[in-house]
């Protein structure tokens, strides 16, 4: 990590392994795998073969089989294959769909397209925690119902949802369900043998992998049909067309393979730097924590500070690297949907900053930003008119 | 500036440094104060001048802002200390946003600056 940082961003992106690095590296020369993967002649056969490789790898890291397991560009063209194809594919037996407002965008705006196409879309408020009722849930879900969305991790809070009985009821009640799992795959255990999850988006530059590959992973029932949303090619069971990048991928199932061999110890490595932040910043006055310690995954902590404007709070926190409360919507400033969505006030959720850490991160790292962090909500509250 | 820095130098220099950032309740006898605020972003300005013999002896802000307002409001108080109140509505804020690089789609969090100095000068009549 370069010296004159503090990369605290990691829910953002994660820096790729230099083990990810130097598989990939091997691909790129003539003498690699360079090969279009879907030409018949010999070079093309071997590139196949390591996509083939890459997406066991991928599979044993999620308790899948390879084969349901389709590459894409990363979770957001998951999420849209995921939820525009498996929508159209069973709108002739109904055309309602559930999700949340505090889904990643990827989801949310491709509800709201389907929406505007004659879908009728139910969104669900969270608790004040973040976490979904499943009451809620069972009270929604109708005959028509065709899919549930809720995603795994939330990527700005850290809320953990309980995907295993959101699965559990969807099945009950004949329903499909989507979860984008990018925030959670190789930092935390998904067993996709056990868990009851259709449809499953994800991506490699979350577990240091490199950006530009994901997956979309579709159980093998009858119901989880999907048509395709994007044409030209046979490509990934006709699903997903287009020339696969071959040492993107196996980047991917690389970055597959060490997460799952290091997760354990990654979890408890984030874990300990989360509490040791929080130990340094707990005391400022008019600090609240945006999501419960023990429903949060330990790699990110989101807070908000009263009195403290957002974006100047992040420019006296340089050069130490976090997401602001707008950090999806940082060209509008719009303070963030998914704080608010908790009940929080415009001003908590603007102040907002999510701090995220992986295994690179240090205690000195720590160190540094809850001394920025303190230094900068002093700085912003000296000049403030709010008292 | 490179398109992807969002602040240039002087931004930085002058949000780092806001030597006239605070109030002047109490300092004198006549202390002009102008509090305004824009809803969408939840910004808000006030500008705090004490008057002396017709004059702005001093002029603090405080600033519930984007680091772009924060600086613009630091410009108005460097150049409008120590001089006269009825010549503060020369302040422009589409030249304060030119100097500072502020992006267009700030333009109404920095439209701020000229209403506070409106609302300064409109009590100009009360002053000194």
């Amino acid at each position: 990590m370069s010296q004159d940082l503090v990369y605290l961003d990691y829910a953002a992106t994660t820096p790729i392994d230099l083990r990810v690095v130097e598989a990939m590296q091997e691909c790129l020369t003539g003498d690699g795998a360079f090969a279009n993967p879907a030409s018949i002649h010999i070079a093309g056969r071997r590139a196949a073969a390591i996509v083939d490789s890459a997406r066991e790898q991928l599979a044993e890291l999620l308790d899948a089989r390879p084969e349901r397991l389709i590459w894409t560009s990363g979770a957001t063209e998951s999420d849209n294959l995921a939820i525009r194809g498996a929508a159209t594919a069973r709108a002739h037996r109904g055309k309602h769909l559930i999700t949340m407002p505090t889904e990643h965008k990827a989801v949310a705006d491709t509800f709201r397209a389907l929406a505007r196409e004659g879908f009728e879309v139910t969104w669900l408020s969270p608790d004040d925690n973040g976490l979904l009722s499943t009451e809620l849930l069972a009270d929604a879900i109708r005959d028509e119902t065709q899919l549930v969305s809720v995603m795994h991790v939330n990527n700005e809070t850290g809320v953990i949802q309980d995907i295993c009985a959101i699965g559990e009821l969807c099945r009950s009640r004949g329903v499909l369900f989507h979860t984008d799992a990018a925030q959670s795959v190789g930092k935390l255990e998904v067993d996709l043998r056990n868990l009851p999850v259709d449809l499953l988006s994800l991506t490699a530059h979350k577990f240091y992998g490199p950006q530009g590959i994901g997956a979309l992973y579709i159980a093998d029932r009858p119901q989880c049909s999907v048509l395709p949303i994007m044409f030209g090619g046979a490509q990934e069971k006709r699903l997903r067309p287009g020339t696969l990048p071959v040492h993107l991928i196996v980047g991917a199932g690389v970055a597959a393979s060490l997460a799952g061999d290091e997760r354990e110890v990654d979890l408890a490595h984030v874990a300990a730097l989360r509490d040791r932040l929080w130990a340094g910043i707990a005391a400022i006055p008019g600090l609240t924590r945006n999501g419960r310690e023990a429903d949060c995954y330990p790699g990110i902590l989101n807070v908000s500070v009263a009195g403290v404007e957002g974006e100047s709070l992040l420019l006296g926190m340089e050069p130490v690297c976090v997401a602001s409360g707008s950090a999806c919507n940082s060209t509008s400033g719009e303070p963030s949907y998914v704080l608010r969505s908790l009940g929080r006030s415009d001003a908590d959720a603007q102040s907002a900053v999510r701090f995220s850490f992986g295994k690179l991160t240090t205690e000195d790292d720590i160190d540094t930003a809850i001394e920025r962090y303190r230094r900068s909500v002093e700085h912003c509250r000296s000049m403030s008119p709010v008292t | 500036m490179a398109a992807s820095e969002p602040y240039n130098e002087e931004v930085r220099a002058l949000f780092e440094n806001p030597f006239h950032a605070g109030d002047l309740q109490g300092v004198y006898p006549e202390t002009l104060t102008a509090d305004v605020s824009e809803s969408e972003h939840g910004a808000r300005l006030v500008l705090y001048a004490g008057i002396d013999d017709g004059k702005i002896a001093e002029i603090r802000f405080r600033a519930f802002a984007c680091p772009h307002l924060v600086a613009a409001a630091e410009v108005v108080c460097r150049e409008a200390e120590g001089g006269k109140l009825s010549e503060l509505p020369t302040i422009k804020a589409n030249e304060l946003m030119e100097r500072l690089s502020v992006p267009v789609g700030k333009t109404g969090r920095m439209l701020l600056i000229e209403d506070a100095v409106e609302k300064l000068h409109a009590q100009s009549g009360c002053a000194g």
